[in-house]
């Protein structure tokens, strides 16, 4: 039986997160005061140490991010630092966890961070349809402002950051950092072609960290445990915590966090208290639309950043859909596929008319009897051609449940 | 940027480090595909044709995203990605409707064919366009839309933005459904002025122009002629298409300065006029008072007769001519010649004395030249944008675009003007002082400068005549312009009085955009002198980006002045009394220096009152309309009555011609060849793109008919070039320019030489006046003479709008014009209307003391409490007979900007009842 290591979730539901005091008393903010009296570097050398890596699903070392937008451009007078709390990808909700139950943590994280870079000032992009982590956050930020922990010489320190809450509206895409940046711009949410990395020339053009709410909200305990207790923590490869989301066909839905290394089996039977109605375990989707489907060969893989994907599988956001044996894959392949197909933003070519002509290929290869129909490799081949071909990550992504599908369940289809 | 080499599917190429990747691609014919990759916008990288591979990197690139470095090793075309860009291929045409009407040139369609795409195939295999309710929009008065042809590219909506800098543009919906939208949803209901960046950026005839659409294929025009626009003095470069001897379509010429590739709405829709049934094709005699078709040798006879008579029995300065900016450089340039040859008088002027008299006064006394000091491009650059009584994104549309791209990147701009103007909407400060205190606000500017320590005193001691012993004269002078003072004569809060004065001293450099506004007043001169005050103790003049403009309103107001159509200047700004130079002329001109005037002609409005009085007997009209421009037309009216003979030589029967008792059919710019100068003294070529209708004949080919028919001939002139080959030989500043040099781009001058690269800012060594330094002219303000009564309680300005143009003689005959605006309209403030219940769209009569004329009213807060405002295009609504001819001292120019009116509703009428 595993149980959860608690780090990002060490308060919910223990304190009242309306109430700042309440997170200082259980040891808020003494992380930020400890940062603010170390040098920058040190920070930052502290998240390389650590190997913390980005928990927004795309896995990039926290503390080489940092280390690039603190390195950029000198002479800038200005740079930024971004959370990217537009979590949706589907079957995720580890974000609004850390925001509605917890937002002083994030907060203490943002500014720590920032500080790391020299941020002069902290946006936080949060989900439109987030209300209740909206309204959360910003009452933390307005009590963090009151107590001197955001604004002018915080501390003490010389050290100066204002923080500003911008809402999404509803576009998935905005939750890939380029095009998050665009929006932050006031402009509409399509995807910049990259590089230059946000590192480079981010927000307005000055260099900007963009960092998932779980990391950052990770910082803290960092800095004030030090990179070496953290690497106790998890796997080799894959130190720390991370919360997975457990839905679909499962007892006890819901968020957990715990170590780095956990087999899919005992987060689905030891805390997700197994298939639901004593149904049989068929597969899950990991890392939601844009992640991989595994069978039951995979139940016993420690999840991990680099063990998944010798899978064939990704470890995303945290992300764990299980499907049961009376649910039928086609349809939620399907549904996967009309996704893609509802969020592509239409800019580039490849991902506007390839997501489209997966649905119309899938109808065919699900409904079709004559031989003429696509198969699924003929699927795959367009996904790899919008893979290699697309401009951001969306377009790029429909190869990976494709790809899953056809090793794990090409029976199926 | 260096020099660096590539290499290209195996080929070396040299190029500069930094460049695009495609663009050096394509310069070294490796032509990689591409469709929403332009030159003049930045990469999208949407459409994915130009996928390469770049050695060292693991995933494929776009090659329009990549900025090329030393030893990059790059390989454009092998199996994958050419079967990438098929399958993309494939997409596209899946997507769309590939008809094409063949009016316009379609770069999918180009490369369907490249690729041999089997487009039947494609759409059996993949059906996407069923699903797709693609959206048309035909609401524009000169463009329709059509998203089933619509690869959404961006190249319409970054034109919009970066190019134009109008934002009007964006794309609606995702995925599929995605598509281009103008303002909110409907084109008509947007803030589209027309322009068409969109339809010649556009690559796939998604976007379309109405005018002429159906005439022609493209692949079937006669000929493509680039020219110069027509319109106002940014000298935009056109292309002018060809079919049937009649012009089709209109294009910026791509990458040329000074629009490079841009245009406005009239520059690409205003070419109607040329081909209009109103043209003159006869010359037209009075015969007992009724103008009748004559022949050519005919009315030639007659008007030789006629002012030979007046020559022999009142004198030489019984005659005078009208010159126009509107001719070429060698039009205007012979003229002059004939007025000085010919009628043996100065008595020669034209429209300038109009618009920029005071401001070219008071620049040449100050420092030296009347021209504006920068280019065009510098309008962009620059770190403070300061305009003052102009009206740039109306009038100078093009000017204007450099202007809000500068704002993109950071600049600041300083609006003064007493009037709303769209720039307004990208000011980061607007001043709104009421008509006519200018000299008090830029005083104000000036003292708060001064208080400031923000003069800049080295430039002052090194640059400006008596140095810091002039200052002193003006700091005292100034000293009593406290901003709170100024506050209370201009009605501009103190704040933003030192803000505007902070922003433009403390910039590392500022342009001064000035225009109408300061110029036509009865202080014009004085208010340019103020102005170039501030501009000289700031040093915001005599280094690169920094300096004064007065964006010229005509096609060649410069080069008229330029090759000497003025009572004052010989060609080169030189003065007539300088006998030296009449002596170095008369040789050039084959005739004894004792037959040219050596005192100063009649200006404009004098000329008018000296014909009024019975002084000037006769006169010859090129291409002007005095009859709509000039101040207090009731009373030019009965000046040109007065004369015993009046020619007009113009292309329509204008107002004026109707004074006529001969008239003569002359070529438009689209009938004949010669160069322009533009606002920042750029010649410019004009090429002959089509023949003239009927009888017309050139302007300048008239003059040499009638020089001789006079006994005084011109030498044979080949062609325009041959002229312009004798106007550098008496116009120092032009002498190394020639056709040959300006066939692909314009030159500015000065340019003293043949090796001369031309002179984009002026001033950076020296002022041009005697002694190199720059003069302070100290002046007060005076309040103006003509204030609001109980009798007149408004004080009406007048100007100009996006779509006419001057006396709109050739605006007003293209429909596409007419359908953005036919009717002219009086602005008064909502305050204003209310006192005097009057309603939106009433029909008004608006009395002076000079005149009166029936409008109607739109209420807008464009204009203060007690000031109106009334475009002065509209024939069927002149303003001019209201105005003034009270004078500048100085310059002559009249206070077309000042009218002191009453406003009373009256029945309510229609505008063909005006007709």
């Amino acid at each position: 039986m595993i149980k959860e290591t608690r780090i990002t979730l060490k308060n919910v539901r223990k304190i009242n997160p309306e109430k700042i005091e309440e997170y200082i008393k259980a040891g808020g903010y003494l992380a930020l005061q400890k940062a603010l009296t170390q040098k920058p570097e040190t920070i930052i050398d502290e998240m390389l140490q650590s190997s913390l890596r980005g928990r927004g699903g795309a896995g990039f070392s926290t503390g080489l991010k940092e280390k690039f937008t603190s390195d950029a451009c000198k002479t800038c007078t200005d740079r930024f630092i971004v959370c990217n709390a537009d979590e949706g990808e589907p079957g995720t909700f580890k974000d609004r966890i850390i925001m509605e139950r917890d937002p002083h943590l994030l907060i203490e994280g943002i500014i720590i961070a920032g500080y790391s870079i020299g941020a002069t000032r902290a946006y936080i992009y949060i989900r439109g349809e987030y209300y209740q982590s909206i309204k959360r956050v910003e009452l933390a930020v307005k009590q963090a402002k009151k107590a001197g922990y955001i604004g002018q010489n915080i501390l003490g320190s010389g050290y100066s950051l204002d923080v500003e809450i911008r809402l999404g509206a509803g576009s998935y895409l905005c939750g890939e950092e380029l095009t998050l940046l665009e929006s932050l711009e006031g402009k509409q949410g399509y995807p910049r072609v990259k590089p230059p990395f946000p590192a480079e020339k981010g927000l307005f053009g000055l260099p900007t960290l963009v960092n998932n709410v779980e990391t950052l909200a990770t910082i803290p305990a960092i800095v004030e445990k030090g990179a070496k207790w953290y690497l106790t923590l998890g796997s080799k490869d894959s130190p720390g915590t991370k919360i997975f989301t457990l839905s679909g066909d499962v007892e006890k839905p819901g968020y957990y966090e715990v170590e780095m290394g956990a087999s899919l089996r005992a987060l689905i039977y030891d805390l997700g208290g197994g298939i639901k109605d004593g149904g049989t375990f068929k597969a899950a989707l990991l890392g939601g639309a844009a992640g991989t489907f595994v069978d039951q060969s995979v139940l016993d893989t420690p999840m991990s950043y680099d063990l998944l994907k010798e899978k064939g599988a990704v470890l995303g956001s945290g992300a764990i859909i299980v499907i049961s044996e009376s649910r039928s894959l086609p349809e939620m392949t399907r549904s996967i596929l009309d996704f893609f197909k509802h969020e592509s933003c239409g800019k580039c070519v490849p991902c506007r008319i390839g997501t489209a002509h997966l649905v119309q290929m899938f109808q065919e290869l699900t409904t079709k009897t004559s031989e003429t129909k696509p198969t699924l490799d003929d699927m795959i081949n367009k996904a790899e051609y919008m893979s290699k071909t697309s401009l951001c990550p969306l377009g790029q992504s429909p190869i990976l449940p494709l790809q899953s599908l056809k090793q794990y369940f090409s029976n199926q289809f | 940027m260096g020099t660096i080499s590539i290499q290209i599917d195996g080929k070396v190429v040299q190029t500069q480090s930094g460049k695009n990747l495609l663009k050096v691609a394509r310069e070294n014919s490796i032509d990689i595909p591409g469709l929403c990759f332009h030159p003049r916008i930045s990469p999208t990288g949407a459409c994915r044709l130009c996928s390469v591979k770049i050695n060292g990197q693991d995933s494929l690139t776009m090659a329009c995203t990549v900025s090329v470095d030393e030893g990059m090793t790059v390989t454009a075309f092998d199996d994958e990605l050419e079967q990438n860009r098929r399958q993309t291929l494939e997409y596209l045409v899946a997507e769309h409707n590939i008809e094409d009407d063949g009016t316009y040139h379609d770069e999918l369609r180009d490369l369907i064919e490249r690729y041999e795409i089997d487009v039947d195939q494609v759409h059996q295999t993949i059906s996407l366009q069923e699903n797709i309710v693609f959206k048309t929009d035909n609401s524009s008065p000169v463009l329709s839309y059509d998203a089933s042809k619509c690869i959404n590219c961006f190249r319409c909506v970054k034109g919009c933005c970066e190019i134009q800098g109008k934002e009007v543009l964006a794309m609606n919906e995702r995925g599929l459904k995605a598509h281009i939208i103008a303002g909110f949803d409907q084109w008509d209901e947007s803030e589209c002025d027309g322009c068409g960046e969109c339809i010649q950026i556009c690559p796939t005839g998604a976007i379309v122009e109405k005018p002429h659409r159906e005439d022609f294929l493209i692949d079937q025009v006669d000929q493509t002629v680039k020219t110069t626009c027509p319109y106002c003095g940014v000298g935009c470069q056109l292309e002018l298409l060809v079919k049937d001897n009649t012009i089709v379509r209109s294009n910026g010429v791509e990458h040329v300065s000074p629009n490079y590739g841009r245009l406005c709405v009239k520059g690409r829709f205003g070419y109607e006029f040329v081909a209009s049934p109103e043209r003159l094709t006869h010359p037209l005699i009075k015969k007992n008072g009724v103008l009748e078709k004559a022949s050519w040798d005919e009315a030639l006879d007659l008007i030789a007769l006629r002012f030979r008579a007046i020559r022999e029995n009142y004198g030489s300065s019984a005659l005078a001519g009208y010159s126009s900016a509107k001719c070429t450089n060698e039009d205007n340039y012979l003229f002059q010649k004939f007025i000085r040859t010919v009628f043996q008088t100065n008595n020669i002027d034209y429209c300038t004395r109009l618009c920029h008299a005071s401001t070219v006064t008071a620049m040449i006394r100050a420092i030296g030249d009347g021209a504006g000091s920068n280019s065009i491009e510098d309008f962009e650059t620059t770190d403070v944008l300061f305009i003052i009584g102009n009206n740039i994104i109306e009038t100078h549309p093009v000017t204007a675009t450099f202007v809000k791209r500068g704002k993109t990147r950071g600049n600041k701009i300083i609006v003064c003007d007493p009037k709303w103007t769209p720039m307004v909407k990208y000011a980061d400060i607007w001043l709104q002082p009421k008509l006519g205190t200018d000299v008090a606000l830029l005083n104000g500017m000036i003292h708060i400068i001064i208080q400031k320590g923000l003069n800049d005193e080295t430039f002052i001691k090194n640059r400006v005549k008596d140095g810091l012993a002039a200052f002193k004269v003006l700091e005292e002078q100034t000293s009593k312009y406290t901003p709170e003072m100024v506050a209370e004569i201009t009605g501009v809060p103190v704040d933003l009085l030192e803000a505007a004065a902070t922003i433009y001293a403390s910039a590392a450099t500022a342009i001064i955009a000035t225009g109408m506004g300061l110029s036509q007043q009865v202080t014009g001169t004085h208010n340019v002198f103020a102005l170039i005050n501030m501009m000289l103790i700031t040093g915001q003049v005599g280094k690169e980006r920094a300096g004064i403009n007065p964006p010229r309103g005509q096609n060649n107001v410069q080069g008229a002045t330029d090759v000497g159509a003025s009572p004052v200047f010989y060609p080169g700004y030189i003065p007539v009394t300088d006998t030296a130079n009449r002596q170095k002329v008369a040789k050039v001109w084959n005739i004894p220096v004792e037959e040219l005037d050596d005192q100063p002609g009649l200006t404009t409005v004098e000329l008018m009152k000296a014909a009024y009085d019975g002084k000037i007997k006769g006169i010859y009209v090129l291409g002007e309309n005095p009859m709509i421009t000039d101040p207090n037309l009731n009373h030019t009216e009965e000046a040109f009555k007065r004369m015993d003979f009046v020619v007009v030589q113009d292309i329509f029967f204008t107002e004026t011609a109707a004074m006529a008792d001969v008239v003569l059919p002359a070529t438009s710019f689209a009938e004949k060849d010669g160069t322009f100068v533009n606002s920042d003294r750029r010649v410019l070529r004009v090429r002959k793109a089509v023949d003239p209708p009927g009888e017309a004949w050139n302007d300048w080919t008239v003059l040499c008919e009638l020089a001789n028919r006079m006994g005084r001939p011109f030498p044979e002139y080949k062609n325009s070039e041959a002229v312009f080959e004798e106007i550098r030989k008496v116009t120092p500043m032009l002498a190394g320019i020639s056709y040959q040099r300006i066939e692909d781009q314009g030159i500015q001058w000065p340019c003293p030489d043949e090796t001369h690269p031309g002179t984009g800012t002026l001033f950076t060594e020296r002022f041009n006046t005697s002694d190199g330094k720059a003069v302070l002219h100290p002046v007060d303000y005076v309040p103006q003479g003509e204030k609001p009564s109980e009798e007149f309680p408004f004080i009406l300005n007048s100007g100009r709008i996006l779509y006419h143009y001057h006396s709109a003689t050739m605006s007003k005959r293209n429909d596409s014009l007419n359908a953005y605006a036919n009717r002219s309209y009086l602005l008064m403030h909502p305050r204003d209307a209310q006192k005097n219940k009057l309603a939106d769209g009433d029909t008004v009569k608006v009395n002076s003391k000079g005149g009166t004329l029936v409008t109607w009213l739109k209420i807008s807060d464009e204009v203060l409490p007690g000031e109106l405002f009334m475009p002065w295009h509209y024939s069927h609504s002149q303003v001019n007979r209201l105005t003034r001819d009270e004078l500048d001292p100085f310059s002559k120019i009249a206070p077309f900007k000042l009218t002191a009116c009453r406003v009373e509703k009256t029945k309510g009428i229609q505008l063909d009842d005006l007709k």
